[in-house]
């Protein structure tokens, strides 16, 4: 009796979920992880909801459990979210699984697919990559960048100061060595500032992504592109290289600088601490917001292979596990974002970037912040990770033997040869590579 | 010697409780205060122009903004504490009275094997939760449990039933049977007796036994962050998922948060002092 | 009267708890079983008998292995660093039998919270640039570890909020321990002179033995659960501090592996349960010493 009663009242206390009272056009349920492009992505839906009477709710998870929340979702009959916004990685799982609707057939009757920049539709919305199969739509275009102290870079005392310790003159980092010197240059623990902070983080993907930056500058690689070998092409002395160089990297950063994730990276930057911060462009707003002009921005620097950006940001999918109504409300969402005068809205909005090729070619985008300039360049030379279903055990192996190398628990080869047969261990257990 | 035993006390002391005082001052801290270079450990009254020195302005923003919907949750830290107290209340008296009950069977009925019974009930509080949520989160699935208070209510309410029965059991031991034989004199049923009885009689020792039940209920995290993710998230869950927070942790907010959810612990804690050693042993000491 | 037989009464009040822990203790673990021996995923419905496969991973997997070891290397650490300090401290505080009482109210505290709220805590308290740790350390010019990066610190670290989370709860123990000890036996040796030390090791040391040996049992299966700290500081995949829940967790959730998750969990509470029946044996034992 006391359990039935118990009972009873849990489910009483159980039953009014926090929904949201019955719109009369119904209501939309996103999800994103959280940060300031999904609060600008709210500003927005109030506006679709003012012309169609259509409710938007973005929510908003903290990054470091997005995904295994969102994943658990899946597994229920029904997910919460109608709209989901996922990582770029995530879409070989989400379309390979049918977990995501495919767009294929019917973006195209909305929006004119070449306005949607080539790399962006490539990593963030085809599945697999260039196959011309469409499982979402570009929410956020996004690429790493630097950002960087532009009042330490023009004072007159730390400019003479550089000009006589290197012979040159101090400006913002055009390759991996500059980059590297002026980190060198502005690492004074004792006075508490440092040279550089990246995304080192091993609770999820911090340092994979961090590493990316340098690993394809200095012409090395994941894998081939076409074959998913990895062997050969991952276990190389130009990916050696860029280990070893990305660890140098870590020592001219604050103290810690092993693991730091992406918040961590902004807080050690925004402190007012660091010289250079390497991060999303979505960050910068921020950034730039904090600190007025005494911040700058730029493209990554190049390496002996060229300049690679690593690709951030995530495509918008539609949920399969909602009602066939809930699933056309959400393409009209959709549609109405992908249109141009949405998309100069986006753009407007907190740390909204479009991947529309009209957008970003206007002169107009350029000059309207000082980081946009970079990120165009920067979205030119945008490449990602692996993105199959099976990523997260391949993100897995490379996040533990990145760490071990970066730590120094095993040396760089020998590690980067672990890694390689591991991954072709899984690919191979997934089908995906004979 | 005296001294000696000073220094230790002091020492461990000041292990014990600075993180705790460190919590109080981030707390009326502001963000840039919580992370700048320089440590700022004495709040002011007038912002130092130094940005090297240790003071602060002290301000009460932080708790303020716990109920706001902060940036990196879709419901305010008010709404969170709201579960856990639903959860962490309801699954409690069901584990109290479950437990009282089970409790009063194996004090006063022969029951074969009741020895074997009661060590198989203990031996339930040495799973690892994750051990075992894979196939409780598939049953829950096919029940529709997930992100539900119900859901966690019932496995919170298994899950300290072994603490419960072991200290109830105790206590009731301790109620003498004369009381009850009296009663049954008088043509009271069991049941009677045990609701007339042993349950006004226990009541200090179903009060412990809440208070320990709760408190495990109130912190418990593996369960719920596997079962309940998004919605009904109690506030370890929703900390927890603070953790890696992209543009940086809040704090102030943060410590605020973890300052408000402690309290009732803290309280509770101090009102059951005299019976801790006994909640904290499953019953085994009694003193 | 004698105590009753009662035959569906006697059900009436110990079956609804023995139903509910069967339904959410055993019945899970059989699911488990079979869960394990299939390639059953998180996402997506389908399984397939796959025979002991799992198993063969599981054995397979240095993983694994590593992180038997780091688990009862972290036990070994944490309850042993609790122990020594909770009964010394326990100690020291006989001699403050005035303040005592609130004080040890106050160092009691850090066992009643919530590890994972904590466990996000001290990542600020322990942060290498602009943690408190650091900054007191670099004001006094000592050495700074970095507690959370380096990893030789970073399983030292989740330790020492462990230590600073459950050394009350040895304190407490040893306290009631060390008071249970009848003065007579003191005075006792008093009269023939005992040093000190023989005093400590030939009664205070035997007497309070089983009540640290049921506290260290207690701590102990609770370590091995270890768990919520490690999400809080590291997350489930760091090669320096994943222990065997965490690994469970990286490969039931982030993998979405659940079948060779229930494999891992299989072996895991085999592991458990032979400790766990160990244990609850000692406990009778125990608890006839303390009573």
């Amino acid at each position: 009796m006391s359990l039935l009663s118990s009972v009873a009242l849990a489910a009483a206390l159980a039953l009014p979920h926090a929904e949201a009272a019955p719109q009369k056009g119904g209501s939309l349920t996103i999800w994103w992880f959280q940060w300031a492009p999904a609060d600008g992505l709210q500003e927005l839906g109030k506006e679709f909801e003012k012309e169609t009477g259509i409710a938007v709710k973005v929510q908003q998870i903290p990054l470091a459990s997005y995904q295994d929340k969102v994943f658990l979702e899946f597994g229920a009959s029904k997910t919460q979210f109608d709209i989901l916004i996922g990582d770029s990685q995530w879409i070989g799982r989400g379309a390979s699984k049918g977990l995501y609707v495919d767009l294929t057939d019917w973006l195209k009757t909305v929006t004119n697919l070449e306005t949607i920049h080539p790399r962006a539709a490539r990593y963030l919305c085809e599945y697999p990559e260039g196959s011309g199969k469409w499982f979402a739509a570009p929410a956020e275009t996004d690429a790493v960048g630097i950002a960087y102290r532009k009042d330490w870079f023009e004072d007159a005392a730390e400019k003479a100061a550089f000009q006589k310790k290197f012979g040159r003159e101090l400006t913002v980092p055009k390759t991996w060595d500059e980059f590297k010197q002026v980190a060198q240059f502005f690492q004074r623990p004792d006075q508490k500032r440092f040279g550089c902070a990246m995304p080192t983080s091993r609770a999820y993907d911090g340092l994979t992504m961090g590493f990316q930056n340098v690993l394809w500058s200095f012409g090395g690689a994941w894998r081939d592109e076409k074959s998913f070998k990895v062997k050969g092409f991952l276990d190389t002395p130009a990916t050696a290289q860029a280990v070893e160089f990305f660890r140098e990297l870590i020592a001219l950063g604050p103290k810690g600088s092993g693991n730091l994730d992406y918040g961590e990276v902004l807080e050690a930057f925004s402190n007012g601490s660091t010289a250079i911060l390497v991060n999303y462009f979505a960050f910068f707003p921020g950034i730039q917001a904090k600190f007025g002009d005494k911040v700058g921005f730029a493209v990554l620097p190049a390496g002996k292979a060229g300049r690679v950006a690593a690709l951030g940001g995530q495509g918008m999918s539609i949920s399969t596990r909602v009602p066939k109504e809930q699933q056309e409300l959400a393409k009209k969402f959709i549609a109405w974002f992908l249109q141009k005068k949405v998309q100069e809205q986006w753009i407007t909005k907190p740390a909204g970037f479009t991947a529309n090729t009209e957008i970003l070619r206007s002169e107009e985008f350029r000059k309207k912040a000082p980081y946009n300039g970079p990120f165009v360049d920067s979205i030119e030379t945008m490449r990602d990770f692996w993105n199959v279903p099976v990523f997260n055990e391949l993100l897995a192996v490379t996040q533990r033997y990145l760490g071990m190398a970066v730590d120094g628990e095993m040396p760089v080869m020998e590690a980067l040869s672990k890694l390689a047969e591991e991954k072709e261990q899984i690919l191979r257990e997934a089908g995906l590579l004979e | 010697m005296k001294i000696l035993q000073g220094a230790v006390v002091v020492l461990y002391a000041l292990f014990a409780l600075l993180p705790l005082l460190w919590l109080g001052i981030t707390s009326i801290k502001d963000r840039d205060a919580a992370i700048s270079p320089h440590a700022k450990v004495i709040p002011v009254l007038t912002a130092p122009n130094d940005p090297t020195s240790v003071g602060f302005v002290p301000q009460l923003d932080a708790f303020r903004g716990l109920s706001e919907v902060h940036a990196g949750a879709h419901a305010s830290f008010w709404e969170h504490v709201t579960s856990s107290v639903v959860i962490g209340f309801v699954s409690t008296a069901a584990s109290v009275l479950l437990g009282a009950a089970c409790a009063y069977g194996f004090s006063r009925y022969r029951i074969g094997g009741a020895k074997d019974w009661l060590f198989f009930i203990l031996s339930t509080r040495f799973m690892p939760p994750l051990a075992v949520v894979i196939p409780v989160l598939l049953m829950y699935r096919k029940l529709e449990l997930p992100g539900t208070h119900l859901g966690l209510i019932i496995l919170y309410t298994v899950f300290n039933l072994s603490l419960s029965v072991w200290l109830m059991k105790g206590f009731i031991d301790e109620i003498p049977k004369a009381f009850e034989e009296a009663a049954f004199v008088d043509g009271y049923t069991r049941f009677d007796a045990f609701w007339r009885i042993i349950v006004p009689q226990s009541a200090t020792g179903m009060a412990v036994t809440g208070v320990f039940c709760l408190i495990s209920a109130w912190n418990e995290y593996g369960f719920a962050m596997t079962l309940n993710s998004s919605s009904a998230v109690t506030v370890p869950a929703y900390f927890a998922g603070l953790q890696g927070n992209i543009e940086g942790m809040p704090w102030p907010q943060v410590a605020a948060g973890a300052l408000v959810f402690v309290a009732p612990v803290a309280v509770l804690t101090f009102l059951v002092r005299k019976h801790l050693l006994r909640g904290v042993t499953f019953g085994t000491i009694k003193q | 009267m004698e105590r009753s037989r009662g035959g569906l009464g006697r059900f009436a009040f110990v079956g609804p708890t023995l139903v509910l822990l069967i339904a959410f203790n055993l019945f899970p673990l059989l699911y488990n079983v079979v869960l394990s021996f299939t390639n059953a995923e998180l996402v997506g419905d389908g399984w397939k008998w796959i025979g002991g496969r799992n198993y063969e991973r599981v054995f397979t997997d240095a993983r694994f292995g590593a992180a038997v070891r780091r688990t009862a290397w972290f036990v070994f650490c944490a309850v042993g660093l609790e122990l020594g300090i909770g009964f010394a401290t326990a100690l020291a505080l006989q001699a403050f039998t005035r303040v005592r009482a609130v004080l040890v109210t106050a160092l009691l505290i850090p066992m009643m919270l919530s590890p994972a709220v904590m466990g996000l805590f001290w990542n600020l308290i322990l942060n290498g640039n602009h943690g408190i740790t650091n900054q007191t350390l670099d004001a006094l010019s000592l050495p700074q570890p970095q507690w959370l990066t380096d990893r030789e610190w970073k399983l030292f670290s989740v330790i020492l909020i462990d230590v600073w989370m459950w050394t009350p709860f040895l304190m407490l123990i040893s306290m009631a321990g060390l008071a249970a000890i009848p003065k007579t036996l003191y005075e006792a040796a008093e009269v023939d002179r005992a040093s000190r030390w023989t005093v400590f090791r030939r009664v205070t040391l035997p007497l309070v033995a089983p009540y640290l040996g049921l506290a260290v049992l207690l701590r102990f299966t609770d370590a091995l659960k270890q768990f919520d700290l490690v999400m809080a500081t590291q997350g489930p995949n760091d090669t320096s501090t994943q222990t065997l829940s965490t690994l469970l967790y990286q490969v039931t959730f982030r993998d979405g592996k659940v079948g060779l998750g229930s494999a891992y969990a299989c072996v895991i509470l085999v592991l458990v349960i032979a400790l766990a029946t160990v244990f609850t044996r000692y406990l009778e034992t125990i608890q006839r010493r303390t009573a």
